[in-house]
């Protein structure tokens, strides 16, 4: 404040700088004052700034606002992993496509009960990204945790959505979804979004999108791609719905620790499904109110899992995990919504009878191939062992029959209308009629020609080819 | 500041130019220099490439400080491995320094909490104490009060500092009022304790960490216990452990005694549960109220002075005043519901879901702590 001395000059030809200065000091002052004004009438804030291993956070600094990528808000990215490692390739191409700022993404990886590599995959692609030469693509902190807890149940398909399965096997990865978030989350995270490794199409504006809903819970609609043979596309995720009477009604009747799975005949619930409402052409930013979701990929404020909500690893209301969540936080007063138009593409996975279908496809192709090649030998036999005598016989039909009388011989027409038809070869659908040249029947009803079809059908077609071809009685 | 203002108004009056054009330029420069990409976004340099605005919204008048803490702690590559596996919880805690998180709620401080926390033997390298404040002014006076406790602390004597120390701003709005009358009124206990239900579990939940073994729960107005309380809570080792609460007071006689005070800690009756089952989906039977008798064998009923301290009881719901926990238990889920969960509430509630994750819950009638008296 030294430039604002009372013995201002005033006439001198330093006297702009001057003003300038003095401006400057102003507008310091006025820059301290407003910020001193700001924090008064708020709450006190302690400083741990020279205390060892002591930490103050405000947790509504954490709040989770819509713009959160504008406001430096940290986002934790849940992965759990089992056996994931053929997937981790691509999961990883997802994961630099983020267009959320990376240094603002933690991300917490639980690895379980695998007998692949996933560790030691997980490891390499980490620190690929994390020495990139592009500073932008690294993320922000991250943690690898090891729980086992020791699955009974297989890892195919259909061991894992056959319904017998499902109870147990929901309790579990409830339980193992919990270990990852409790010991990850930190009080300066805003938002935490859960993704499985095995997504294949997904957009790199994916938090953003979601985040922009302002939703306590959030998710997209979860289709997967699929063979031809079945029909190009398919929904996957049936775990996001919206509660109804139906299904009301069948949790009553269940006991207290039983799980209603959604998709499963055993439990018809008569809930609209949110991936059942997909318009492809759809608004993708219409939103649906949902009751139980799917873990494809959530995203949720950090503050519901703050205030206690988790993935119950028991029967909560009659179901369990990510459809627990759902309902769990819901009843904690919290908003929980699912896109129907926008949509994420899972991986495409065989089921058992999808294998078998595809073994059957595979063995039918090998068979074709077979008979294909055999063909080309028959072929090849055919052509060397036998003279086409064609071309001569027309030459000397001529000279062999020239003497002969064929003024005795009657012409035969044969009606084949309604032979081609289908029911012919089931049952033997008679030919009509064969008559000769002056509509005389020689054959009346045909129950005598089919008596054996093969044999009458070369013996019709060598008379009309050799009557109505050569034997025209009107050229001689 | 009069002296000093007068001559640069009487400038300003004169010559309005020479103010405005340094002024402009000024405030260019401020804009320039708290946030370079505001001016990029201005001049048009990623505009409608993307599919949102990623210009930072930080104060006009300096950077947020959020990420403060985060940065401090990163490891070297920013990579770190945890083997949950190797994690144990074992009644030989201390000598295995097995980490344990002490978890208060704090709305008043009471410098006797802070004394008897002190007296605890438990190594204090492997002790984490995490403390959750409402916002209100009756919080702001006890973080003062707080962070001068601690500081004395972990500044002091390297082997007395505590392994680590969180403190937090609950993010939701406290209850203004904490008397002792209205604090337990019927009408307002639900609502009571749906907050500190909730600031239970964000306290709980993020400063659980990766190594922690064991959790107790220590209310911040509980003034006396014996020092050696958490190995002694720990040696039972059950996945949820509750010390009987009581309070020291002066009889009708002017004599000192002790009288119960939490009666949350029960075993669940016939009758509660009858009445349980005829109330609509949002109640919660609470106990210590003659409008709902629940005919529950309470905890604290049963202490009996000649006793053997180690004597356990199964329980069905828990008080939070002294109570040990595996941190497994919160792992696995079982967390405080803020909403009536068979109609339990709060720690109550919490019982609840750690038994329906086929967890045991226990407590030792004859082993006291005792209750601040207002």
């Amino acid at each position: 404040m030294n430039s604002l001395s009372p013995d201002y000059p005033k006439a001198s030809p330093l006297r702009t700088s001057c003003g300038r200065l003095s401006v400057i000091g102003v507008v310091v002052f006025v820059l301290l004052l407003t910020s001193k004004l700001l924090f008064f009438g708020s709450l006190y804030i302690p400083n741990f700034d020279k205390v060892e291993n002591t930490e103050y956070y405000d947790l509504m600094d954490a709040h989770g606002y819509k713009d959160g990528w504008r406001r430096e808000e940290r986002v934790l990215f849940c992965v759990p992993l089992r056996d994931a490692s053929p997937h981790l390739p691509m999961f990883f191409n997802h994961m630099r496509n983020l267009t959320y700022p990376h240094h603002l993404i933690d991300l917490a990886f639980l690895v379980s009960d695998s007998s692949d590599n996933t560790m030691g995959d997980l490891k390499q692609h980490i620190n690929d990204i994390q020495n990139d030469p592009d500073v932008s693509v690294r993320f922000g902190e991250i943690e690898i945790f090891e729980k086992d807890f020791g699955q009974s149940i297989g890892q195919g398909f259909s061991d894992r959505h056959g319904f017998a399965a499902q109870g147990p096997r929901r309790k579990l990865m409830a339980r193992a979804r919990n270990w990852l978030w409790t010991v990850a989350i930190k009080p300066y995270h805003s938002w935490v979004y859960w993704r499985d490794a095995d997504v294949e199409t997904v957009p790199g504006e994916i938090l953003e999108d979601l985040m922009h809903h302002d939703k306590d819970v959030i998710v997209p609609n979860v289709w997967r791609p699929l063979p031809d043979w079945l029909g190009n596309q398919q929904p996957y995720d049936l775990n996001s719905w919206q509660e109804s009477d139906g299904g009301l009604q069948l949790a009553n009747t269940l006991d207290e620790d039983a799980v209603i799975v959604e998709g499963y005949v055993e439990y018809s619930t008569w809930r609209p499904h949110l991936a059942y409402l997909r318009d492809p052409y759809g608004d993708i930013e219409v939103e649906m109110p949902l009751d139980g979701i799917g873990g494809v990929s959530i995203l949720c404020r950090a503050s519901v899992f703050r205030a206690g909500s988790h993935f119950p690893a028991f029967s909560f209301e009659k179901h369990a995990e990510t459809e627990a969540f759902g309902k769990l936080s819901k009843r904690m007063g919290f908003s929980v919504y699912g896109l129907p138009h926008y949509v994420i593409w899972h991986i495409y996975e065989p089921s058992s009878d999808d294998l078998k279908h595809m073994e059957w496809m595979a063995q039918e192709e090998a068979k074709q191939k077979e008979e294909e090649k055999l063909r080309g030998i028959y072929d090849k036999i055919w052509n060397e062992g036998f003279e086409d005598v064609q071309d001569s016989w027309k030459a000397d039909k001529i000279n062999i029959m020239k003497n002969t009388d064929m003024s005795g011989h009657r012409k035969i027409v044969v009606d084949w209308s309604g032979v081609d038809e289908e029911e012919y070869f089931k049952k033997s659908v008679p030919i009509k009629n064969v008559v000769d040249g002056n509509g005389e029947p020689i054959i009346a009803g045909a129950d005598a020609v089919s008596g054996d079809k093969a044999a009458a059908d070369d013996e019709t077609q060598l008379t009309e080819k050799d009557i109505l071809a050569n034997f025209d009685p009107t050229k001689e | 500041m009069a002296i000093v203002r007068s001559p640069l108004l009487r400038q300003i009056r004169r010559k309005p130019l020479h103010f405005l054009g340094p002024f402009t330029v000024i405030i260019v420069l401020a804009l320039f220099i708290l946030s370079p990409s505001t001016l990029s976004s201005i001049s048009g340099f990623n505009s409608t490439k993307t599919k949102y605005n990623y210009t930072p919204k930080t104060g006009f008048f300096g950077s947020s400080s959020k990420n403060k803490n985060f940065q401090s702690n990163l490891p070297g590559n920013h990579i770190s491995h945890y083997d949950l596996n190797k994690l144990k919880s074992t009644p030989r805690a201390a000598y295995n320094k097995e980490r344990i998180l002490v978890l208060s709620p704090i709305s008043r401080f009471y410098n006797e909490y802070w004394a008897n926390l002190l007296k605890l033997t438990y190594p204090r390298d492997a002790m984490e104490l995490g403390f959750i404040l409402p916002r209100t002014a009756e919080g702001d006076e006890a973080l003062k009060k707080l962070e001068k406790a601690i500081k004395i602390v972990q500044t002091g004597p390297k082997d007395d500092r505590f392994a680590k120390i969180t403190i937090l701003r609950q993010d939701n709005d406290g209850l203004e009022s904490q008397l002792e009358k209205d604090r337990h009124e019927l009408s307002v206990q639900k609502e009571r304790r749906k907050n500190m239900a909730i600031a239970r579990n964000s306290l709980l939940f993020t400063s659980l960490s990766p190594y922690t073994s064991w959790v107790l729960w220590l209310d911040a107005d509980i003034i006396e216990s014996p020092p050696t309380l958490i190995q002694d809570l720990i040696s039972h080792d059950k996945p949820v452990m509750s010390a009987n609460v009581y309070q020291r007071y002066k009889n009708d006689k002017g004599q000192p005694d002790i009288r119960p005070y939490d009666f949350n800690n029960w075993v669940e009756s016939e009758e509660g549960l009858r009445i349980a089952e005829n109330m609509a989906d949002d109640e919660i039977v609470v106990e210590g109220y003659a409008e709902i008798a629940t005919y529950r064998p309470l905890m604290a009923h049963f202490y009996d002075k000649n006793g053997d301290v180690n004597t356990e009881m199964q329980l069905d719901g828990v008080g939070g005043g002294a109570v040990m926990v595996k941190a497994d238990v919160h792992r696995d889920g079982a967390m405080f519901p803020p909403f009536p969960f068979y109609h339990l509430i709060e720690t109550e509630g919490f019982a609840k879901m750690a038994k329906r994750l086929g967890y045991e819950v226990f407590g030792l009638p004859n082993y006291l702590v005792y209750h601040y008296n207002e």
